[in-house]
Formats: structure tokens, sequence, C-alpha cells
């Protein structure tokens, strides 16, 4: 153990720190582990020492179409424009599959005309639960292409449907509910072929399409309001890698300030901070999506998600009728939104960890399977596994809302185009302003289907315009200048480590008055903060290895997704869906039925403005409030002077 | 909450965690064939690297290097610390 730490003495603060607890914490565990005593004892615990990366073979590309990004928008992107005769790269900062949001969805949703969805219900479900601020242009397009999309991932593998945990016998079924552990390891080496992480990289080749790993775009390049392709470095060895190309999608996934229960800290605003400073509007941002965690386990990820992780997708679909269109939606805006807002604002107490959610018990629609009976209907909802239920605020504090978050590209957009030639942009925290507005009512599976059916969108559209486009090379002082803004960081002589900076800034924007109930005043003193950390801390921030060059760009995005979001924030007077003010505690549709778009000036400065959304997306705007809206948030009746509910649970009321 | 070695001699230089890590976390000594925990403050505890180890010479503790700030109380309480760490054990 000594021998461990002092291996780590030139490791600054935290890791020197973390290094000795893992080590500490492992005493704990040979018992349970230990296949005999023998074992206990040979066993080595210690690491050997951080060993220099190698550069990798190919350090400069060419194509005709580069995608960043190896998620779901990202791999649909790449496959579609691969498709198209086109010459497909594909840059990613982790591994396609396994970065960003890409290995965590549970299920996986579509329209389905022939097992007899009612699209008309469909639609009157997403208006009303995404509180008019829904793109209903954009939700015809999943309505059309969705279930094209479901087949396509299908026969990629990535749907594959095999044992769940609870039927093939690795769960532990010990009968009592709280307890969802098993050997999670055996079940996935059991099923190891239907993995479908594995899927992407195998996809990719088998299209011909080349990829780089590891390596963190830090910049696209535009010159005279064209793209020439983007520059970044290979994180483990610092090699700086370049892609020449005629089109662009950056398919860069959203973020969070520090992943603690729900694990998409591979995704840190990369793009939003790129496009950003492209000169992009930027959308949605006063939306936070409010994850919860385990108060008994907090930080704990792989407790969170084990086997959501390791069961195959669920199919959903079907669960939404005519009937229950409105009660649906309504439902969701109570748990999704509501009860999270109040529990978080309570402070719930403790809890002993055995909050679990069974769904075998629940009914087939509440699990998201079909209400048609059809025979040959595959969506089925969510397995029967139980699952540990979040009962703190606090997983992933920064994430915003599910397709709402982005780059602003227009309200007749339906692809994903920016106003720069030859740059799309797609997927989740990258195009802003989709079908599911201020919350999210589709239920759930949505994303991954809808951001595969834009990724295929954005990538075909790239596609037909380098067919006929010239490549620009990104010109030498170009490289040259974010080679030296990567390295930057190294050179700094005093400064903060990044690993402070962000745990500081998770400290600041985590406080429940900053993201679930807002007001100017909150809004404001945390403002002052992040731009006392922007002037201050961000130019200081210092790097001893590559590894920490990523840590330091990385916080230098999350700055700045933090003062949109604040801005953005402030900017709404008004609540709606996942953005709660109290200090104007009710839906204002004469002054937001409106996007919110933050563009960087020409003085370096925000400009904010309102973007009315479509009349048609409205809704009724004669009916009266009560029907309108049929979930209300603390003193929201009481502020309109309209009868107040009863509270039920967390629901409503106080 | 981070990912911390089980034991050394079982990790066969398969890279899967190397590969499916998120967060940079490790490094792989070609001499030595074996990956190496480099950056462990900043794992999210996704456990993908630990599921994926061929070997088994990775584990998950449940010391944890962050929390969502208003449960600290949570985890410093002794009767829930042991809820959570009897659940890993069990794997």
């Amino acid at each position: 153990m000594a021998k461990s730490i002092s291996r780590r003495d030139f490791i600054k603060g935290m890791a020197g720190i973390g290094a000795a607890s893992a080590v500490t914490a492992l005493a704990g565990i040979p018992v349970a582990h230990a296949e005999s005593e023998t074992e206990l004892v040979e066993r080595v615990t210690t690491e050997l020492p951080i060993p220099e990366a190698e550069a990798p073979a190919k350090t400069e590309y060419e194509c005709d179409v580069l995608v960043i990004g190896g998620g779901f928008a990202g791999l649909n992107a790449a496959a579609a424009a691969a498709d198209q005769g086109q010459s497909v790269v594909m840059i990613d900062k982790g591994h396609p599959g396994y970065s960003g949001l890409s290995p965590w969805p549970s299920s996986h949703r579509w329209a389905d005309k022939e097992m007899g969805d009612d699209y008309d219900a469909l639609r009157k479900c997403i208006q009303h639960g995404s509180e008019y601020l829904g793109n209903m242009d954009l939700y015809e397009v999943w309505l059309e292409e969705s279930k094209a999309t479901y087949e396509r991932l299908r026969d990629w593998g990535i749907l594959d449907q095999y044992e769940t945990a609870k039927e093939s016998g690795f769960y532990n079924d010990s009968g009592d509910p709280a307890d969802c552990s098993g050997d999670y390891q055996g079940y996935h080496e059991k099923f190891y072929q239907h993995d479908r992480r594995t899927k992407f990289a195998a996809v990719l080749r088998d299209k011909g399409i080349e990829y780089a790993d590891y390596t963190m775009v830090t910049n696209v390049i535009v010159e005279n309001n064209k793209v020439c392709g983007a520059v970044g470095f290979h994180v483990p060895s610092g090699a700086i890698i370049t892609c020449h190309a005629k089109a662009v999608v950056m398919a860069m996934g959203g973020g969070c300030y520090k992943p603690t229960g729900f694990p998409t800290g591979g995704v840190t605003f990369d793009g939003e901070y790129i496009a950003y400073n492209l000169g992009l509007p930027i959308a949605g941002k006063e939306f936070d999506d409010f994850h919860m965690t385990l108060s008994w386990a907090p930080g704990n990820a792989f407790l969170n998600n084990n086997w959501t992780y390791l069961d195959p997708l669920w199919l959903c679909g079907g669960d939404i009728t005519a009937d229950t269109a409105i009660s649906y939606a309504t439902t969701k805006g109570k748990v999704m939104v509501l009860d999270r807002v109040t529990k978080s604002m309570t402070g719930l107490a403790v809890t002993d960890g055995t909050g679990v959610e069974d769904m075998s018990q629940q009914d087939v629609t509440r699990r998201g399977g079909s209400a048609s009976e059809n025979p040959g209907e595959v969506r089925t909802g969510k397995c029967n596994d139980t699952m540990y239920k979040g009962d703190i605020y606090g997983a992933a504090v920064g994430f915003g809302a599910h397709l709402t978050n982005g780059v602003f590209c227009g309200l007749d957009d339906l692809e994903g185009k920016t106003s720069i030639e030859g740059l799309w942009v797609s997927g989740d925290g990258m195009q802003a302003c989709g079908p599911t507005g201020a919350a999210y009512p589709t239920g759930v599976g949505f994303t991954s289907n809808y951001v595969s059916t834009m990724g295929n969108r954005a990538g075909k559209a790239a596609a037909e315009y380098a067919a006929g486009a010239e490549l620009t090379k990104i010109p030498a002082e170009r490289i040259e200048e974010e080679t030296e803004k990567i390295q930057a960081p190294l050179s700094v002589e005093k400064g903060f480590d990044p690993t402070w900076a962000r745990d500081q800034l998770h400290s600041i924007m985590s406080p429940y008055w900053v993201y679930i109930a807002k007001s100017k005043a909150t809004l404001e003193a945390t403002l002052t903060q992040i731009e006392y950390m922007r002037d201050r801390v961000i130019p200081k921030l210092q790097a001893a290895s590559y590894h920490d060059v990523r840590m330091c760009l990385e916080m230098q995005h999350k700055i700045l997704n933090a003062e949109l979001s604040l801005r953005a924030s402030l900017a709404r007077e008004e609540t709606r869906g996942l953005h709660f003010r109290t200090d104007f505690p009710y839906r204002d549709d004469e002054n937001f039925l409106c996007y919110i778009t933050l563009t960087k000036n020409a003085e370096g400065g925000m400009d904010i403005e309102k973007v009315p959304v479509k009349d048609e997306w409205k809704g009724d705007l004669t009916e009266d409030y009560k029907s309108r809206y049929t979930y209300y948030f603390p003193k929201e009746l009481e502020t309109l002077g309209l009868p107040a509910e009863e509270a039920t649970g967390g629901w409503g009321g106080k | 909450m981070s990912v911390a070695r089980y034991d050394l001699n079982k990790c066969i230089g398969c890279k899967s965690c190397v590969t499916v890590c998120p967060m940079d976390v490790f490094r792989f000594d070609n001499a030595a064939n074996k990956s190496v925990i480099a950056y462990p403050e900043n794992c999210q505890s996704c456990g993908q690297c630990y599921v994926n180890c061929l070997g088994r010479a990775l584990t998950i503790v449940n010391d944890m290097y962050g929390y969502a700030l208003t449960s600290y109380r949570a985890a410093t309480t002794v009767p829930m610390n042991r809820k959570a760490q009897a659940v890993i054990d069990r794997t």
C-alpha cells in the first residue's frame, strides 16, 4: 500500500487521495471475492507506474464527410453518409458505442401504424406534454421514420433480444426486493455476443468507415463561412489530429458538470462550446434534466444502472392511446418534473435503500409496452427486473433536458443544418428544440430512436452536399493556432488543478435553488460566481499530462454551459416544464411560447433573443388554463387566483 | 465510488478497460502487458470496465470521490454505506 501511494506522489491533490482510498477500501472486499485463503494473500492490488502512450500511426485524415462523436446520432450519420458512397471518417473522444450517452439507454421506442398506433393521439400527447414548445414538424419526421430506424438498428444487432438477467439466473433472486445484486460479470460474459456496444464499431468496419478514437476534437475549422474540417488531439499521447473534410456532422452530445449517479461524464458540452464560438445560436439552455440518484449510495452510477446496462434494450411504444393521451402527458409531468421538484426542495430524509421499482408489478403500458394486443407485437416495454429508485437530486447536474439543448437551426430545419456551409449538428445536446419541448412527455426509449433518426437525416444531407462540394483544406496556421491552444495548460506554471475546478463548479451549480427552484436572486448570485471562475480560474488551469489537458478544456466548456444556462434561465421569466421560477411560478403563454437563443456577438458578449414557436405548435390558446396545463407547480394556482388542487404525495401543493 | 484493482495477476492484457472507459482513467503498459488505473479521480463509476474485464481483474469499490451534495449525510451514515457495499460484495 505504501508503495502504491509513493508511486503516485507526483500526481497532484485528489489523485493521491483517490489512490489511497481505493486501496484502503479493498481491504474490506476480499472475503466476498476470494476463492480461498491463498488467493487472498497473493492478490496484487497495486498499480504499475503510468506509462507513456504511443501516438496513433495515422494523425492526418481527409474525407468527404467527417462525423464527430460515435454515439447513436454519430453512428447513424456516418452510416448514412457512407451508404451514399461518400468517404467518411469518425472521430470519438472515447470508443464508438462506449462513449457519451450511447452505452446507457434502457429502451427503444418507435411509432408503428401497422400495430394500430393512433398518430393523432401521439401528436396530442406530445403537444400537451411538451407544454407547446415541442417542434411538431420534427415530430412528424419521427412518426414517419422511426420504424425504419428501429429496423436499421435491429439489423445491425443493436436491439438484439436475449434472456433478461432475471430469466437467466444471474440475477440474485433472494426474494428480498431491495436486493438487486447478482453476478454481473457472469451475465455479461454469457451474452457478450449480444452486447450492443460492440456493434457500433462493427457497423463502421463493415461500411469502410475509418475512425479515430480517444481523440478529443477541440475545434471545427471554418474559413469564409465554409467548413474545412476539424482539429483535436489523441488524449493518451497528445498527438495533434487533423481531419480535412468537405462536410462535418457534429454529434458530440450534451454534458454535465460531474457525473454523480448518471454516467454521462464523457460528454462535456464540447460541441456546444465549439458551435457557440463559431457564432451559432444556442437554445434550450433553461431546461435542465433533473436526474435523481440514490441517497444511500450517491455518486454510485453502477448501482443505479447495472442491470439496465446489461439487459437487452427494452422495446417500447403503443402505450399512448386516444383515451390516455392527456393523462399520459400529465403523469409524465407529475413524475418527471413535479415529484422531483418537491423532493429536491423539501430535502428528502435519507432512505434505507429499500426503494425499488418492480417492473413486473406494473401494467404493460406503464412499462412503456403496447396496449394493442396484436399478435406480432414486439413492444413489450421494460423487462421484469427490479431497479433502485433514485430519491435525491444530483445524478448529473447541468445535464440538459433531452433533445431541447443545442444549436438552434431555425424553425423550418428538419435535418440539423446550420448557417455555416457544410456543417450539420445532430443528436442529444447538439440539435436544439426537438419535439420534446419543455419536458419529456414521450415515455421511455424515445431519445435513442429520435437521435438515430436525425443522425440518419444529417448524414444523408451532408453526403449529398459533399458530393457536389470542393474540399478546402484546413490552413496550416489554423492547425498551429489550435495546437497552441491545446498545449497552453501544460505551460501554466502556477495555477489551478482542473479536478479542483470541476468540483468547485459542481458545488456552485448543484444546490436546488440553481436548477430546480430558480429565482432572479439565486440565478444572479450563481452567475457572479461563474463569471469569476470564467475570468480568474479558467485562464490559469494547469495540466501535468494530456489527461489533464482534456480536463482543462472540458472545464472551459462546462463554464460556458453554466453561463448559457443561467442567462437563459434569467431570460425566461415564467415556469414551464423543466424550468421552474419561484418568482414567476406560472406558465406565461403571452410572452414565452418561444425559444430563447444565446449567440456570441462581435464584442464577445451574449445576445439573448426570443424566437416565437410556430402558431400551429401552440395548441388551442382559447382553452382555459386548467385544461391547457394539467399539473401545477408550488404557488402556481394561488398566484393566478385559480382554485388550488389538493396535494397528492409529492405532487403539487407545498 | 470508483474502479479499483481486484488482482493485477488476473489482468490478461485484453485492453478492454482501456477501450471502453469514456473517462480516460486507464493506460496500458505494453512491456508488462497489463492495464494501469492511471486517473481514478476521473472515474464516474459506470462499471463498464468492470463488466467487460475478461480476466476479472477489476472491481468497484464504494469509496466515493464525490457526492451528490445533498446526500453527504447518507454517505457517511454507516448502515447505509454497509448496504451499498453489501450489494457490491455479492457480485
